[in-house]
């Protein structure tokens, strides 16, 4: 990203080859459309290399992952409506979210992975991250208790962390 | 008894996921910073949402998922090189010093030819007809430079990042400041007897006033820039005309984008 900062093209052209499958990837999941999922996939890169010091450093897979479904949810509520999550694009100090490990899991690691989790906890996720809709939307649509969704979500996401931590020591 | 922390973990746990509210983003937020314990929390399930954005992630052969058109990379790298293209001088600066070196040279000429040549009729004649060719050139490249210069500033404002984007099919209508452009691709080609006409309607009206006609490129793109002022105008649409476009519009729109 210093060389991107720097407008190294080059430098940029790498990154885009690294990172553009989980952008576009993220908002056609989001968006469940190609064309839609190309526009955002364009809009995001295009948005790190005019503006590269909106990412502030630390996992730039994690910060492009989230720039790409804000944007992909954007997209999608410009057509109807929708209550809307938040997720954030610039991260609290002092964070460390480098994960070596977990990080060089393939899509399809992970994905055996989420299948691992019960239904009432991957559900919750799924519709959280992908759906874009709030803990409170997701248990009005469900029936289910907002404190029983939040508990659902924290647990499953944990089991998923050890999920992939297995899946990599295996 | 209840942990009342285990309140504030579930809440970690959905800023995490990013399905809380913006203000309770902000206050989960805020608590980040004081709370250790919450810290190592979201440090600790914030991997597992990122591989949960992998879980999505493209396939570069498209055998197990999506795969991404090698065009994209195209456009946006065509993109970032023209942006990342040395800039012109400012103009003041210009005119002094570089751009027309072939003017410069001449008038010195020029005057070279007066100071020697001062009662040659014929001479005069031809110094006229030099100086009349000096000064169309001097206007084709005045013209030259502003439509240079608007197209990079028409760049600088599709690019910019405080840019704001209404998606349309295959394209987006984009406003920065009082700049309203459409920006599409993958238009059909019409043909002949036919164009692409843009509408816009001005804040308060209840009538779209039509704006330019324009054609795609080969690739089917293009780029308009809509000769209105973007603060004073709620909508933009797009609708296939005759040739030399349309008072009215003729057909169905296109597409028409409220401007919020």
């Amino acid at each position: 990203m210093e060389r991107v900062r720097k407008r190294d093209t080059d430098a940029f052209e790498t990154l885009y080859d690294d990172y553009h499958r989980l952008a576009y990837g993220v908002a056609l999941r989001v968006l469940d459309d190609v064309s839609a999922a190309e526009d955002v996939t364009q809009a995001v890169f295009l948005k790190v290399w005019s503006a590269p010091d909106l990412f502030r450093g630390g996992n730039f897979a994690a910060w492009i992952a989230r720039v790409a479904r804000n944007r992909a949810l954007d997209m999608r509520s410009s057509a109807a409506f929708r209550p809307k999550s938040e997720l954030p694009e610039s991260l609290p100090e002092n964070e460390n979210l480098e994960d070596v490990a977990v990080a060089h899991l393939d899509a399809e690691s992970v994905r055996n992975a989420l299948d691992k989790l019960p239904k009432d906890q991957r559900e919750p996720i799924e519709m959280g991250f992908f759906g874009g809709i709030t803990h409170e939307e997701i248990a009005r649509r469900t029936g289910i208790p907002l404190g029983t969704i939040k508990t659902r979500i924290r647990t499953g996401l944990r089991k998923l962390r050890h999920e992939l931590e297995a899946a990599v020591t295996a | 008894m209840i942990d009342r922390h285990d309140d504030w973990l579930d809440d970690v746990a959905a800023y995490a996921l990013g399905t809380l509210r913006a203000d309770e983003a902000a206050r989960v937020r805020e608590h980040l910073r004081l709370c250790e314990r919450c810290r190592a929390e979201y440090a600790a399930l914030q991997p597992a949402v990122v591989q949960l954005a992998y879980s999505a992630q493209a396939c570069p052969t498209g055998v197990n998922g999506p795969q991404v058109s090698p065009l994209l990379k195209t456009r946006i790298m065509r993109a970032v090189r023209t942006d990342a293209a040395p800039r012109p001088a400012p103009r003041s600066r210009s005119r002094s010093i570089s751009p027309w070196p072939a003017y410069l040279v001449a008038a010195a000429c020029i005057a070279l030819t007066l100071l020697t040549s001062i009662s040659n009729i014929d001479l005069t004649a031809r110094l006229h007809a030099t100086q009349s060719q000096l000064a169309q050139n001097a206007r084709r490249i005045e013209t030259l430079q502003r439509i240079d210069m608007e197209s990079r500033a028409m760049v600088a404002d599709l690019l910019s990042a405080d840019a704001q984007r209404f998606p349309v099919n295959n394209g987006e209508v984009v406003r920065r400041g009082a700049h309203l452009y459409i920006a599409m691709r993958s238009m059909t080609d019409l043909g002949r007897g036919k164009t692409y006409q843009a509408w816009t309607l001005a804040r308060g009206s209840t009538t779209m006033t039509p704006s330019v006609t324009f054609e795609p490129d080969r690739s089917g793109g293009a780029v308009v820039a809509l000769p209105v002022n973007a603060t004073g105008t709620s909508a933009v649409a797009v609708s296939v005309e005759p040739f030399g476009g349309s008072k009215q519009p003729t057909t169905a729109p296109l597409f028409v984008v409220s401007l919020r």
